[in-house]
């Protein structure tokens, strides 16, 4: 029976609308513990004293500084320059110090309240201008994380032979994920039988990685199981390693479990966001209408630490010149360091935008590419495993994850169509670092495209097994296909196949230039906005939104759709909306009463329409989906505010105050 | 292995609980314990107290008391204190003879806060200022003399009329702004017995005791809140400017009421929200409105006298331009409207 193309029953959906879906929250272990961070309250300073006030039973309390870490006191990522624990220097406002663990969360929380810090203050920047002018050097020797440069052609040559110069300066906010579950662990740690961590994460393999270094322990002692996530938007990627090493470190010193679980102000103020960018465009256009060169220059905050700041840049770099052809082409991207918490990954979104009661409409194509960037994928070198049981059931291996985005249900839709069975004898076991191999962060629209063609592949060698066996004939029932298994097993033991990743044929990639073919394959679409905007009171808001697509094959219409009206609805709060305020590097309005998302009666009716063309190495022919929305609705919604008012707004959130500054000049 | 400890389960903030009979019982039960609070629809008052900003020993549900009838009386009309928003909102004679009540009702909370949401309780609503609710701040007003982070943190909520130094907080009702331009009149009774109260003297300016959002005295009751009938209360809008569609607070808001005949304004009420810790009734707009002739040009003068006083905080100084033009909007809308046949 074909599965793909129809909308299947989602494989945890039963779980959740009954409650038997198990939240870190909702598990408890006997003996357990809380746990609590104690951060800095200045942005960059020097640690002189930590002293223990207060009417608190002390001794009662697990407490765990830098020099309890037992391995090394850096997160692994990219770079190793971020500690899970301030030793002396501090370098942002939210950079956790200290922890605290008891039975007790009430008191832990009085407790935490009563660590008194004496640090001294050292000169902060909390500017991308401020940082690249190097008013104060607070990373490396230039504050400079990552910087790119991509040439083509000769863009000094093409500004004289213009007809039309078109120039314009663009600002990007942060913006909240805003998972509906905080970040949340509980761990086991202990000398003897090592680091068993359940959490809610994007990417189990990254946090086991994280924890090889913090405890110098063998690759075999560390496990980290996925448990039930609520959301993640890019918001899960690189956090979870943190609050992970911290649970860890205090279960390791006080030899019981112990649960952190993040509340919401914590959550938004200490967590990575979408980077705040500022991007320069300079377009070359000739009378006939043809793009003859273009030079971009691209920066964005990183905040104190690099995290995952260099792959957010490297993405941008090459998404920046748009889905367009054109001749001279240079761009410079630069990541820079402030006194800020890290950003890192969102659903990536590039913003390049070309009566009373206003109407307008606005425009944007855009392309997104699937998977990770440049060599990526070939490093990354992600394997899935598929095994049979005896009673011909298939399960798939694979450390990807469902985050609420479908992940175990497109994976088992694309393995019964491979092996013509139904969809309902595939299983998708539990990402767990002691059980599946290393498919990959589940990032960079990579799980569909990427992995789910693994997915395809491994079962596919499964089905090769038992022919090779004389045990499979060319065309089998799910009967046939059981008995086949059950006689591999019984003659063969057990039945596994796996798949590693090789790159589709054509696709190369040079590191040291910076060019080839950044990706295996682009989702490309075209998004149009209709907007009012009210003169007299700014208020802004979008009445329509079209979002037209090409994504490949589509393998679940219902998920697809879901995936782009979510991803539009979260880029109208990102553009109109959702404003993080800062204050000495820190989130102030870190609540949801004063952080403003949209809410349904914001949202207008969101058109999807899917192209379907498939993608020759996709799974069933199908690309990536997951942040191409979050790319267009931006633009288009900025260009219907232009259509309708005249005015070109080039940053955003577009509050109403920048929309007063905007149409001054006009009242009712 | 372990270490037992003695824990100490705080779960929750224990308090008695008492439904009251009849209002002299209930009167009586707050007038003798001081951090006793009577408990109406509960929307802000038990959020307040989970949040461990209140924390009353003795909750007297008054929910069973005789206080929910809407009714005609001589002078106009009298709403029980625990009628529901709903209810209130969508009662026809507040439609016909009050719609800017109706109006502003409807445009706060949500459906299922305002079916529970009772009219003694919203006129008894606390700021939502971030810096009140959250504990982990001082704040004058739940504090007194500890200080008030707003002022040099993030405050583009907040007031920018009235304030003092030692609080900038605003208050969140809609349908008080709609109240201060109908001239309500707060009817309320205590052990020393009933007196009324005029809507524009019921809640306070900070000053230098923030703590003290109204005159009521703890221990009062509200039975009810009388509107007197007028030709501006029938021809009366309100307008609310927030962040998003549903469930926020005003940026700013204005209720407006025009008498208007053969083109001039007989007599006129502006209230703000949004912008002070009580509804700002403004006289100073109502000047410039009546007797004038009803035009834009009379409406963006009546926007300047409302705002002149305006002093800003860091992050609000776009509400005093929004509030004007918020004023000139609402006030051309109520002045376009059909009124029982006469314009």
């Amino acid at each position: 029976m074909q599965t793909i193309g129809r909308p299947v029953p989602r494989k945890e959906g039963r779980d959740k609308v009954t409650g038997q879906a198990r939240y870190v929250d909702d598990l408890i272990f006997p003996e357990m513990l809380y746990g609590a961070t104690v951060r800095s309250a200045v942005a960059r300073g020097r640690i002189k004293k930590i002293s223990f006030e207060g009417n608190i039973p002390w001794d009662e309390f697990t407490i765990v500084t830098a020099k309890d870490i037992p391995g090394e006191n850096c997160v692994a990522l990219i770079l190793l320059d971020q500690p899970y624990l301030a030793d002396e220097f501090i370098n942002h406002p939210e950079e956790p110090i200290l922890l605290l663990a008891h039975p007790d969360k009430h008191l832990l929380e009085e407790a935490r309240r009563n660590v008194q810090l004496e640090i001294e203050p050292l000169p902060a920047i909390f500017t991308l201008e401020d940082s690249l002018n190097r008013k104060e050097i607070i990373w490396g020797e230039d504050n400079l994380f990552k910087s790119y440069k991509v040439e083509k052609g000769n863009v000094d040559e093409v500004w004289q032979s213009a007809d039309f110069i078109i120039e314009g300066e663009y600002e990007t906010g942060a913006q909240e994920q805003l998972y509906i579950e905080n970040n949340g662990v509980i761990a086991i740690a202990s000398p003897e039988d090592g680091v068993t961590v359940w959490g809610s994460m994007q990417c189990p393999y990254y946090v086991h990685k994280a924890l090889l270094k913090l405890f110098g322990l063998p690759e075999d002692k560390i496990r980290v199981v996925q448990v039930e996530t609520g959301g993640g938007f890019g918001g899960k990627e690189e956090y979870p390693s943190m609050i992970a090493g911290h649970a860890a470190l205090l279960s390791w010193k006080s030899g019981r479990p112990v649960k952190i679980v993040y509340d919401r102000a914590e959550d938004m103020a200490s967590t990575t966001k979408r980077h705040p960018s500022w991007t320069k465009h300079r377009t070359a256009v000739s009378r006939d209408g043809k793009l003859l060169g273009m030079e971009i220059d691209f920066v964005i905050d990183g905040g104190a630490y690099a995290t995952l700041s260099a792959v957010v840049l490297s993405r941008g770099t090459i998404h920046a010149a748009g889905p367009y052809s054109c001749p001279n082409v240079r761009i410079k991207s630069r990541a820079v360091a402030t006194n800020a918490p890290p950003h890192g990954e969102e659903r990536f979104a590039e913003s390049n935008k070309t009566s009373r009661q206003k109407k307008g409409m606005g425009f944007a194509s855009f392309m997104h590419g699937a998977g990770f960037t440049g060599s990526g994928e070939k490093y990354l070198e992600s394997v899935v495993g598929a095994e049979a049981t005896a009673d011909g059931r298939v399960r798939i291996l694979a450390a990807s994850t469902e985050i609420g985005q479908g992940t175990n249900t497109i994976f088992a839709q694309i393995a019964a169509e491979a092996l013509r069975l139904d969809y309902d004898s595939i299983e998708v076991a539990k990402p767990d670092t002691g059980a599946v191999p290393n498919s990959g962060p589940t990032v960079a629209s990579r799980t569909c495209m990427i992995v789910g063609k693994l997915v395809e592949s491994a079962v596919l060698g499964l089905k090769q097994t038992l022919s090779g066996s004389g045990l499979l004939k060319e065309n089998y029932t799910q009967e046939d296909f059981r008995q086949a298994c059950r006689s591999y097993i019984e003659q063969h033991g057990a039945l596994k196949s796996y798949s590693k990743y090789k790159a589709p044929p054509g696709i190369n990639w040079d590191d040291e230039k910076y060019e080839g073919d950044a990706y295996g394959a682009y989702a490309w679409a075209v998004y149009v906005a209709e907007v009012t905007i009210d003169t007299v009171t700014y208020e802004a808001r979008v009445d329509d939104f079209v979002a037209v697509q090409e994504v490949g094959k589509v393998i679940h219409p219902i998920l697809a759709a879901g995936q782009i009206e979510g991803g539009v609805a979260q880029a109208i709060g990102y553009t109109l909306f959702e404003n993080v305020v800062w204050k000495d590097g820190r989130m102030i309005n870190n609540q949801m009463t004063n952080y403003i998302i949209p809410t349904a009666a914001d949202i207008p009716p969101i058109r999807v329409f899917f192209e379907e063309n498939p993608y020759a190495y996709g799974p069933a022919g199908a690309k990536g989906i997951g942040e191409l929305p979050m790319d267009g609705a931006a633009p288009a919604i900025l260009n219907a505010i232009e259509n309708a008012t005249g005015a070109s707004i080039n940053h955003i959130p577009l509050m109403p105050e920048s929309l007063i500054e905007a149409l001054g000049g006009e009242s009712g | 292995m372990f270490k037992t400890f003695g824990i100490r389960w705080k779960e929750m903030n224990s308090f008695t609980y008492k439904r009251a009979a009849n209002e002299a019982e209930a009167i009586r039960e707050v007038a003798d314990n001081r951090s006793a609070k009577f408990l109406a629809g509960g929307t802000n008052l038990i959020d307040l107290m989970k949040m461990n900003v209140q924390q009353p020993s003795e909750l007297v549900d008054i929910n069973r008391l005789a206080l929910k009838k809407i009714e005609s009386i001589p002078t106009g009309l009298r709403i029980g204190a625990l009628a529901t928003n709903s209810e209130v909102a969508n009662n026809k004679l507040v439609q016909e003879g009050f719609p800017v009540l109706s109006e502003a009702l409807l445009a706060g909370a949500s459906p299922q806060l305002r079916n529970m949401a009772t009219v003694g309780g919203n006129l008894l609503q606390r700021t939502r200022c971030y810096y009140f609710m959250d504990t982990a701040f001082p704040c004058n007003k739940r504090v007194p003399g500890s200080g008030c982070p707003a002022i040099p943190g993030f405050n583009r909520i907040h007031a920018i009329l009235g304030a003092s130094e030692h609080c900038i907080a605003t208050h969140p009702s809609d349908m008080c702004v709609a109240l201060a331009a109908l001239d309500a009149v707060i009817r309320v009774e205590g052990p020393k017995g009933a007196r009324s109260i005029a809507i524009t003297d019921f809640h306070r300016l900070p000053g230098d005791t923030p703590e003290i959002d109204t005159n009521l005295q703890p221990d009062e009751l509200i039975v009810s809140v009388d509107l007197p009938s007028s030709a501006f209360a029938k021809r009366s809008g309100y307008l609310k400017i927030r962040d998003r569609a549903q469930y926020a607070f005003a940026l700013v808001s204005v209720a407006a009421a025009l008498d208007i005949k053969n083109g001039r304004i007989e007599a006129a009420r502006i209230a703000l929200g949004g912008v002070a810790h009580k509804p700002w009734r403004s006289t100073e707009a109502e000047k410039v409105l009546t007797g004038a002739q009803s035009n834009a040009q009379t409406f963006k003068a009546a926007a300047e006298a409302a705002l002149r006083g305006a002093v800003p905080q860091n992050h609000n100084a776009f509400k005093v331009e929004l509030a004007k033009r918020a004023i000139v909007r609402i006030l051309n809308d109520v002045s376009g409207r059909r009124v029982g046949g006469a314009a």
